[in-house]
């Protein structure tokens, strides 16, 4: 509140400091929050690619799944499924888009041939193959969705603070700090207002005390030229 | 019910003959491929699969007890045919149909793999082979895969487990004891038969379908690309490759498709070859050369009608009806359209 700050000349020129802090920060911030934007609105179009991509791959895998369930059995697709013995592996990093850090996932064995899936050629059908095929493309659509919504995640949580913070400035700190600006100017102003008058008015006192006294000496000397002659 | 004494394919042609005519025609097809699950059992129940249905009925439902209600018909029909058959033709029938023996022994050795218990891994047997019910509970009881391997020893498929077993203890793979189970199959096919006619015909459908099961795993192979000795699918006693043809014919897809279309199954295979070409899918071709055997079967069945030739007809038939059932209700509950369902049908 700006009844609470000390209308001094110090108190104003720490005020006008953090100001001009505060303008830095909050246009560097609202450059921030308009970058990351952009950024994630790029993650966006990529996120609803990769979703409509997984969307799709999951129905055909599961079409497949179950063409090759209902054609080999289910016992064949399961105990084809039982022979993999290599299973995929992940391994994540991270990188940093405008200071947010997202994930970065990286999938090996992921993709096999038919020599890497553990079930023999004789006794399954190509509807096998083909949805090992659909399924390992799915997952490999999968691990890119999970890195690109979190990266999506994680920008629009700081896209989030960033603008908490642009409003905090805006609306919260900077019109309290002019506020307190303006009550110290007006503090200070008054206060030099009021010196000035003071000093008027002593000096309106003095010059009054001076024409008495200039006036009571000039009536003493007329008082002495008229007394009259004893002879 | 033994391979002793003179065949009796006559009798044996009569009752095939009127279980043939109670597979499902085309427009039962039609029927189903618009119906639920739920439907589809119902409607089994009012055919010949009522017994099996009523009996699955209190233990499964949905798609799950149209398959086991299948698979049970399926396993009670040829149960039967080996029942009527005698002499040469019992051995006939009976050697091809131990591909459900190759099928249950697979089954165990996946089950007890995985862990699954006991129940499960009978559920999904199919006891339409030459295992008898003792056998099977015994490899059911198997504790372990090094049991199940001893338990077979003695049959078609001890042989090549028992060497393949080493195979499995160094890897932990299934791939060896899976290939030896079907190399057990395979590799007895054509053992010792004789040289009448009419086997000479079954010989023939045999050796196709060794042929077209090798054109299958080359074709996988070649589009895979993975670094596999193709020696190692190699089933013998075909005629459309030999090992040393494979191995190059494996390195280029195009080589091997113009080389099966040279061959005398050439004709038969025109237009699933193409669709292959065009449509990039080893899927259209599989179906197109269980057409194709289908065909075969059936045209060898009417020119031989008092020989094993009408038998292995009806198996495959049937065999087809029960895959064709088990699709229409798997894709129906899977939500695939009409007409999806009906491109995956195999229908003469």
């Amino acid at each position: 509140m700006a009844e609470d700050v000390k209308p001094t000349r110090k108190n104003l020129m720490a005020i006008e400091d953090r100001i001009e802090l505060s303008e830095r920060g909050h246009d560097t911030l609202e450059q921030k929050r308009d970058g990351l934007i952009m950024e994630f609105m790029d993650i966006l179009d990529q996120a609803q690619d990769v979703r409509s991509e997984l969307s799709d791959d999951y129905k055909t895998a599961q079409r497949k799944l179950n063409m090759a369930r209902a054609m080999e059995g289910d016992v064949a697709v399961r105990g084809a499924a039982a022979a993999l013995q290599e299973h995929p592996e992940i391994t994540t990093q991270s990188k940093n888009i405008m200071g947010v850090v997202v994930p970065q996932i990286e999938s090996t064995k992921v993709k096999k041939n038919l020599g890497e899936r553990g079930y023999g050629l004789l006794g399954s059908s190509a509807r096998i193959d083909e949805a090992a095929d659909a399924y390992e493309e799915l997952l490999e659509t999968l691990i890119l969705a999970a890195e690109v919504e979190t990266a999506m995640k994680k920008m629009l949580e700081e896209i989030e603070t960033t603008k908490r913070r642009v409003n905090a400035l805006e609306f919260k700190l900077l019109p309290e700090l002019y506020d307190n600006q303006d009550y110290i100017e007006q503090k200070l102003e008054e206060q030099e207002r009021e010196e000035i008058f003071r000093l008027k008015k002593i000096k309106g006192k003095k010059e009054d005390e001076e024409r008495e006294e200039r006036e009571a000496e000039q009536e003493a000397e007329e008082a002495a030229e008229t007394v009259p002659a004893d002879d | 019910m033994s391979t002793s004494g003179t065949s009796n394919p006559e009798y044996v042609n009569a009752r095939v003959r009127a279980r043939r005519a109670a597979l499902f025609s085309d427009d039962e097809y039609q029927k189903l491929v618009r119906m639920s699950p739920a439907e589809i059992a119902r409607r089994m129940e009012e055919t010949e699969y009522e017994a099996e249905i009523n009996a699955l009925g209190t233990r499964h439902s949905g798609v799950d007890l149209i398959e086991y209600a299948l698979n049970r018909n399926l396993a009670k029909h040829f149960d039967d045919l080996l029942d009527f058959s005698e002499g040469q033709l019992y051995d006939l029938i009976a050697r091809y149909l131990r591909k459900f023996d190759a099928w249950n022994a697979k089954t165990i050795i996946r089950g007890l793999y995985v862990g699954a218990d006991r129940d499960s891994i009978e559920t999904d047997l199919i006891r339409a082979g030459e295992f008898s019910d003792r056998m099977i509970s015994r490899l059911l009881d198997a504790g372990t895969i090094e049991d199940v391997v001893t338990i077979l020893n003695g049959t078609i498929f001890g042989e090549g487990l028992t060497e393949a077993y080493a195979d499995y203890e160094e890897t932990d793979l299934l791939v060896p004891l899976e290939n030896a189970i079907d190399r057990g199959f395979y590799g007895h096919l054509l053992d010792d038969l004789p040289n009448s006619e009419p086997v000479q015909l079954y010989r023939e459908f045999l050796v196709a379908e060794i042929d077209f099961r090798n054109a299958r795993n080359a074709l996988r192979l070649a589009r895979s690309g993975a670094d596999i000795d193709p020696a190692a699918y190699y089933i013998d006693g075909g005629k459309l490759f030999n090992p040393s043809e494979l191995n190059t014919l494996v390195q280029n897809q195009e080589e091997l498709v113009s080389h099966i279309r040279e061959s005398s199954y050439g004709r038969e295979l025109t237009d699933v070859l193409d669709e292959l070409e065009d449509a990039d899918s080893m899927i259209s071709f599989e179906r197109g050369i269980e057409k194709a055997l289908l065909a075969y079967s059936k045209r060898l069945g009417n020119v031989h009608p008092m020989s094993v030739a009408p038998v292995i007809s009806y198996i495959l038939a049937k065999e087809r009806e029960v895959e064709n059932i088990r699709a229409i209700a798997r894709g129906r509950e899977a939500g695939l359209s009409q007409a999806e369902i009906e491109s995956e049908l195999v229908i003469l």
